[in-house]
Parts: structure tokens; sequence; C-alpha cells
């Protein structure tokens, strides 16, 4: 009987545990298959069978090599603007500005590109992608500083210096950086040098991916192994108790936004160097706000990020495939995705109601053992 | 003219049951038209949840309310202003950037009679302020006045409402002495016209100045009932603490040695910016546990923080085997072998979140990492030695800290403070919301760290823990030690009087 009764506390235990891997893998599954439900009956009032639409989605998602490779071009800059809201979080800080960071990522590491296009690629590319993070972590480390001295709202800050951000872009892609004919507010194309080597010949998997799995792995280890990451998980679930144990809250602020616009200035390298080849003004605007909803939907958690990541990736690919080859508006594929962060969201909230049930339930069967 | 209507309020066999707290204990109270009634009492003595019963925001578990001698039901505050009964919480209800009116209009019920709009409200106010003395300019913004303006525009706020009886919840407790004599001068007008007054408090003085009737509540149980001038203060402050004396416990076992600890003019400015610790010295010797009791709110938990880093002294020296502690650096204070056991473990002493191996140390995170990598082998045995010298169930390193039951989580805390006490331990409030059996073990745990011959601070507001485990028992009252005895002579009458804001006079 006790036994019993233990054992279905445990579980219920596990699976209502905020940092819990199978609650949040449970929750988040949930998460996808609402949302997937809820795009279906939009379509139905538009007129399509969602079974067909996503039989079709998934079919062209994984229709030949390309696509599937395609998958992981598109996941490889969500895995790290995922990241940088995730690692944020992780210390309680929210990193809204990971689409400025990306942004001054890829202008710097183009920049370094067309700046030493005479250096070897084993030479230039560790270049551009040691600027590109040092452009983003200053940039986004500027959040973490104003935090700290002047306890300015990171939340804000962070929002509105992607606005800054994407003045400067605007003006380097028109004045310094501007492509030699003039005409559009590009740059030129860089040298092939700077390009990340591709991973599978004739698609756009390049080997970036692996370069964001590593920033993954790199972040599980900052996270759980480190000091710095014990100091930013204290601060994150207890900020007076972290206090009170002579953490410095203050340089926990600007490491961790240092490292987060690192994250999403290193995407900028790999959309730039490994993608686009150059940069135009203006391009993939919602990085940034995708990120956020990759780790909200990967529980912060590193490999849930890869994994929402490489989810994103696979309904962009097929998502947009299923748009141009039918009438199906593009906008459903956001609208899902939408769902789906809302119902992430909500569950959240169900986790922590299911939770204090246990507790009350628990409280109320044998009270406290001494 | 005698008749039953005289009564205005009567509280008949109130119980309240909080989860492993008896709160109230068959309380009985009544009040008549006219009258000031002093309802005094320690910390915990169940003055506060028996007037939240009253204004409706608990539900008692059993027991009738009867206002003008008939039983009602008060379901929510809004029940009882329509009784006719308000309340002044000791923490005020007002929104600071709104003006004096709006905030006297916030939530008026329109059959109340009364004037909603700016300039109808401006004019009641005035009148109501001239009649009681209560002047307060009905256009000022709250945030802008003082805190006694402020508890006049509180105070304005019930009277707009047309109560009969108003409760006061220890309402001197931020007022300056001259804002007190305002106030009590109010409370007199008011009696004067017939109303009602419940004063909640602990301070003596106060309730012998004002009360006509004084209503002793302890543990949760009415303690005594009496007439103003059929009693002694030193009768009042016995009842309050209760005349048995707590069960003794372990005697030192060694003498007492050197200073370890060393308080010395210690001046401290608590939340609101006054000094909430005025001139405080003391000194804690290795062997020793010095205790200080007081009711809460007199500086005692600012007098700690200070002494571990957490607030900034204004004036006076901390020294630590002679050496002056670093100041406002918690984790220097920590290294230097000072641990501290805050009032509030969830909030202050765990990241609950964390598993207990972390939390085990969250405060010595240095000596458990090489070049800024966690030496989990290191924490893992760490966690594992103190689980099982300080018996923390469920013996799990890596179980989330939150899921431990309150006990297990001070035994956490406890663990890491006392095993980093090498020199110096402060326990604030270590037993709150324990059971029993968990306190007990707490206490064992702190006496054995004296009778290594560490110095032990402990800062509590139940007496009892304090003369029990303590070899010197301290009184703070009003920021300043009233009072400092060794065990043996510490007389419970002196210490509650003490306690109640009165200089006791020896014998």
């Amino acid at each position: 009987m006790t036994a019993e009764k233990h054992g279905g506390n445990s579980l219920s235990e596990s699976l209502t545990d905020p940092d819990g891997i199978l609650s949040s893998l449970f929750f988040s599954s949930l998460s996808v298959f609402l949302g997937l439900a809820s795009a279906g009956v939009l379509m139905l009032f538009l007129g399509h069978s969602p079974a067909a639409v996503y039989r079709d989605l998934f079919s062209f998602a994984f229709r030949d090599v390309y696509n599937i490779a395609d998958i992981f071009a598109k996941a490889a800059p969500l895995i790290l603007t995922g990241l940088a809201f995730a690692f944020a979080f992780r210390a309680g800080l929210f990193n809204i500005g990971a689409q400025g960071q990306f942004y001054l990522g890829a202008v710097t590491s183009a920049a370094c590109a067309l700046s030493f296009p005479f250096l070897p690629s084993w030479l230039l590319l560790p270049l551009c992608a040691a600027a590109s993070m040092a452009a983003g972590g200053l940039w986004g480390g500027m959040t973490g500083y104003f935090k700290a001295r002047f306890n300015a709202n990171e939340f804000l800050v962070s929002m509105m210096s992607t606005y800054v951000a994407v003045a400067i872009m605007d003006f380097l892609v028109r004045s310094p950086l501007r492509e030699a004919k003039g005409e559009y507010p590009q740059t030129d194309v860089l040298a092939e040098a700077s390009w990340i080597p591709s991973f599978l010949s004739g698609t756009r998997f390049h080997w970036g991916f692996f370069l964001a799995l590593a920033a993954a792995g790199a972040a599980w280890v900052l996270l759980w192994k480190t000091t710095l990451g014990f100091r930013m998980r204290a601060v994150g679930k207890n900020r007076s108790a972290a206090r009170f144990a002579g953490i410095r809250e203050k340089n926990v602020f600007v490491s961790v936004f240092l490292v987060s616009g690192a994250f999403a200035g290193l995407a900028g390298f790999l959309e730039v160097n490994g993608v686009q080849h150059m940069v135009v003004q203006g391009f993939n605007p919602l990085l940034g706000a995708e990120g956020i909803g990759i780790a909200v939907l990967g529980g912060a958690h590193p490999l849930g990020v890869v994994l929402s990541a490489l989810l994103f990736g696979a309904l962009k690919v097929g998502g947009l495939l299923v748009t141009q080859t039918s009438s199906v508006p593009s906008s459903i594929i956001a609208i899902l995705e939408g769902f789906v962060m809302l119902y992430v969201i909500l569950s959240f909230y169900l986790r922590h109601r299911l939770r204090r049930a246990c507790a009350r339930r628990r409280a109320a069967a044998g009270g406290e053992a001494p | 003219m005698e008749s039953p209507h005289t009564e205005a309020l009567s509280l008949r066999g109130i119980t309240k049951v909080f989860p492993g707290v008896l709160a109230n204990d068959d309380v009985n109270l009544s009040a008549r038209r006219g009258e000031i009634l002093a309802i005094l009492g320690e910390n915990g003595a169940g003055k506060s949840t028996l007037m939240k019963i009253l204004y409706g925001m608990y539900q008692p578990d059993s027991g009738t309310v009867s206002v003008n001698g008939r039983t009602v039901g008060i379901r929510s505050p809004k029940d009882a202003l329509a009784l006719g009964i308000g309340m002044i919480h000791q923490h005020f209800t007002l929104v600071p950037v709104h003006t004096v009116w709006e905030n006297v209009v916030l939530g008026l019920d329109s059959s109340s009679g009364r004037p909603s709009d700016g300039k109808g409200a401006a004019l009641e106010l005035e009148k109501l302020g001239s009649r009681y003395g209560l002047e307060v300019d009905p256009l000022a913004v709250v945030a802008d006045l003082s805190v006694g303006m402020q508890q006049k525009t509180e105070i304005l706020k019930a009277l707009y409402r047309s109560v009969s009886i108003l409760v006061l919840d220890e309402p001197t407790a931020v007022l300056t002495p001259g804002e007190a004599d305002n106030l009590f001068g109010f409370l007199r007008e008011f009696r004067a016209a017939g109303n009602t007054v419940l004063f909640i408090t602990h301070k003596l003085g106060e309730v012998m100045e004002i009360a006509d009737r004084i209503e002793v509540l302890r543990g949760g149980r009415n303690a005594g009932s009496f007439l103003q001038g059929e009693v002694s203060e030193r009768e009042l402050a016995a009842r309050m603490v209760g005349g048995d004396i707590p069960p003794v416990g372990e005697p030192s076992v060694r003498p007492a040695g050197r200073d370890v600890l060393e308080v010395r003019d210690l001046w401290v400015r608590g939340g609101r910016g006054y000094y909430a610790v005025r001139g405080v010295s003391f000194a804690v010797r290795a062997g020793e546990i010095l205790g200080i009791a007081g009711v809460s709110g007199n500086g005692q938990e600012e007098l700690a923080d200070c002494v571990c880093g957490l607030a900034r002294q204004e004036r006076g020296e901390i020294r630590l085997d002679g050496r002056i502690l670093p100041r406002e650096d918690p984790g220097a204070v920590f290294r230097a072998g000072v641990g501290y056991i805050p009032a509030d473990r969830h909030r202050e002493g765990l990241v609950l979140d964390m598993t207990v191996e972390e939390n085990l140390v969250l405060k010595n995170l240095s000596a458990y990492s090489r070049k800024g990598f966690l030496r989990e082998g290191a924490m893992r045995k760490n966690a594992e030695r103190l689980i099982g010298e300080y018996g923390i169930r469920p013996p799990l390193p890596g179980s989330r800290t939150a899921s431990l039951s309150g006990g297990n989580q001070q035994k956490v805390v406890a663990a890491r403070e006392i095993e980093a006490g090498r020199k110096c331990i402060v326990a604030v409030q270590p037993t709150r919301g324990l059971d029993l059996g968990a306190a007990a073990h707490v206490h064992r745990m702190l006496a054995a760290a004296r009778n290594e011959g560490r110095a032990v601070l402990l800062v509590s507001t139940e007496l009892s823990e304090v003369v029990s485990l303590s070899d010197t028992v301290a009184v703070m009252s009003g920021g300043e030690i009233a009072g400092i005895f060794p065990r043996e002579s510490a007389d419970l009458r002196t210490i509650g009087l003490l306690m109640a804001g009165r200089k006791g006079e020896p014998s």
C-alpha cells in the first residue's frame, strides 16, 4: 500500500517537476500535438483537409535528401538563438534581443570575411566565428551591464537594443559594407575561402550545424558543470538566497548576457558564411523570436532546444513547400508555431497547478516527517 | 442605561486551525460601545488571526461572531464594513500614487450615502478631519505623506464608511511618539462618540495609557481579562509570557571562555530608513549560547543581518576573535567562520529548485570547484557526510530540496551553516514552522555546536526557546538591548516587562 502510494507520488512528481526531463518531454509533445490539432481546425475553416495538409507537409519535408538536409540547415541558427534565450532564462533573465545580437554577429562576420579575403580558409573561418561571437556577446553584454549598473529592466533593454542593432546593420549595408555595384542595400558575395564547407554536397546542410550542436553541448557544460552555471542557476531560482550566499548577482548578469549574446552572434556567422554568403538588409527577421519559442518548447534545456529547433526546421521546410504547391496560405505555419507556443506556456501553468495539488494531497495524507 | 445593546461586539468560542498550528483555541471576547479594548499578547498569541476573522479575511472553524447583539457571518471585509467594522492594518493598504480622497473613495459602496466625487469627498473629509483631529489634505498624493499622515488617511477611509467598531493592529509600531499621542487623542474622541476600539498591541505602556479593558491572549487562548486600574503591569506581563518555567535545556558542558563575537555600539537602519538597531553592544563567548528574546520587529533581524554582512552598519563595530568582520560581504563573513541560519529559509537560506547537494555547497562554492569547474565528486562526498551526520531525509543528495519536508529543509540549512560556522553561528528563528521533533533536532544541533566551544547567537521571538536553550538571555526592545541576564537569574516576569517595552526595575 505504502509502496504503491509512493510509486504513484514519484510518477506524479516526475511529471510535474519543473526541471524534469520526463515532464518536459511529455508536456512539450502534448503541446505540439495540440498545436497541430488547433491549426488543423483552422485549415478546416479554410476548406482544406488537415490530414491531407499534414501528410503533404511531412512527405515534402522528408521527400528527398535535399529537403531532409535543408531541415538541418534551417535548424542550425534556430538552435543558437534558442540557446541564447534558454541560457539567460536559466538565470531568471530574459534576453529578448537575440535578433539584434544575431544581426550584429552577421555583419561583423561578413565584415571580417570582406576585409581579409586573402586569408586561408582555416584561418578566416575561425576568425569570422570568433568575431561574430564577440559582436553578439558584447551587444548582449551591454544589456547585462545596464542591468547590473543601473538596475535597468533587461527585458526592455534587450528588446529595444534590437532596433538599434537593426539601424546599425542598415547603416553598414548602405554605406561602408555596400556592394561594389551600389545597387541594393547588401554586401558583396563573400570570398569562397570564408564559406562554411558543405556537409552534404548539393544541399545547404553545412558543417555549421555541428558547430551549433557543439554550442548546445557547451551550454550544457556551462550550466551544470561550472561555477558560473551554478551561480546563475542559483540567482535564477532564488535571487535573495543567492545574495545571502554571497553570490554577486551583478557579475552573473553581465556574464550571462555575454554568453547568451555570443550564441546569438554565432548564428549570424552560420547564416552569413554557411547559407547566404553575403548580408542582405533585414534578412531572417524572425530568427530571434523563433528562438524564444524554441527555448520555451525545449524547456530551456540545451537538448530540448536542439530537438525543438529540428522540429521547427522540419515545419519550415515542409510548410514552405506545402504552401507553395497548394492554396494553403503560408501564414498557417506561423499560426501553427504560435499555437504550439501557446500550449507550452499553458502547460507551465497546468504543471504548476498539478504540482501544488500533489503537494497538498501529500500534506493531507501524511503531514511532515521530522 | 444597561441593555444588551451596549455590547457592540462579541466573539464566542472562536477556534481556527492552520496546518500544524492551532491559531485560536476557543477564544472569547466582547467589547462594549464607548470602550477601548486592548488585546495584548506576544507574537503568535493569535491576536492577528482573531482580528482577521472579525474582519472577514479568515473564516473560523467554529465559534460565532455577533455584532450589536445579532449573530452574523462575516465572509469578507465588505461584509465587515457593512456591519460597521473597520480595520487599520499594520501595513497600510493605500495606493501610493493616488491622492488621499481617491484612496478614500476607492471601492466605496454607492449605498454608503457618502459622495464619491472629488469635490464632495474633499469637503466631507475636511469635516471628518476637523471633528476628530485627523486633518489631512484630501488632494495630497499618498506617497508624499509621512507615515503618520498615511495612517490618518487609513483611519479616515474607515470613518468615511461610518464604522462604529475600529480595529487597529499594532498602530503605534510605525509612529513617532508625537504621532502616537495624536492617535490616542483621536481614539479618545472616537470613544467619546459612543464607538468601540479594539487595539492590538504588545506594548504595556500603551495598554496602561489608553485601554478601558484588557484582554490577554497567549498561545491562541484567553489568558485573562482585566479592567483598567485593577491590574499591574507586572501581572499583565506575566499573563502575556506565561508563568510556567519552560523546560531547561542541557547546561553548558564547559565554562564559557573568551569573547568570540563582539558587537559594540552598533547602529543599523531598518527598511523604512529609521534606526532599527540603536547602539547595541554585547559579546558572545566561546561555548556560550546568547539568546536574544523580544517581540519581532524590535531590531533583532536587522542586528543578525548586519553581523552576517547583509545590512549596512551605520556606526559601531563587529569583531570576530578580536578582528573586525568584513562589512556588507556575506561571502567574506561566511569564510571568516560565521554561519547564519536566516529567519526565512525558503527565501534566504535555500534555493528550493536546486538539489540538496547543491544547497549544501551554496555558500562555499570556491571550496568545491577547480578552475571554474565544479568538483562533483567532492560535492557528493560532502553531501553524503552531512546527510548522515544531520539525519536529512530522504538521504538522497540529488533530490530537489523543494521535495523535502520543512524540518529536513531546515536541517539542510543548519548542516551547511553549522559546518561553516567554525567560530560562530547566528541563528534566527531556527525552529519557526517546524514540528516538535524537528525543532528538538535543531536545538540539539545548536547545543552540540555550543558544546564544541563555538559561540552561538540565537534570535527568537519564542521566549521559551530562548530561555531553554541559552546560557545568557538578552532582551531586545525598540532597537536596544533592554537587559542581559545569565539564565539562572532570568526571571520571566522581568523579561516579559522588558519585552513589552517597560524598563524592568530589578527585584
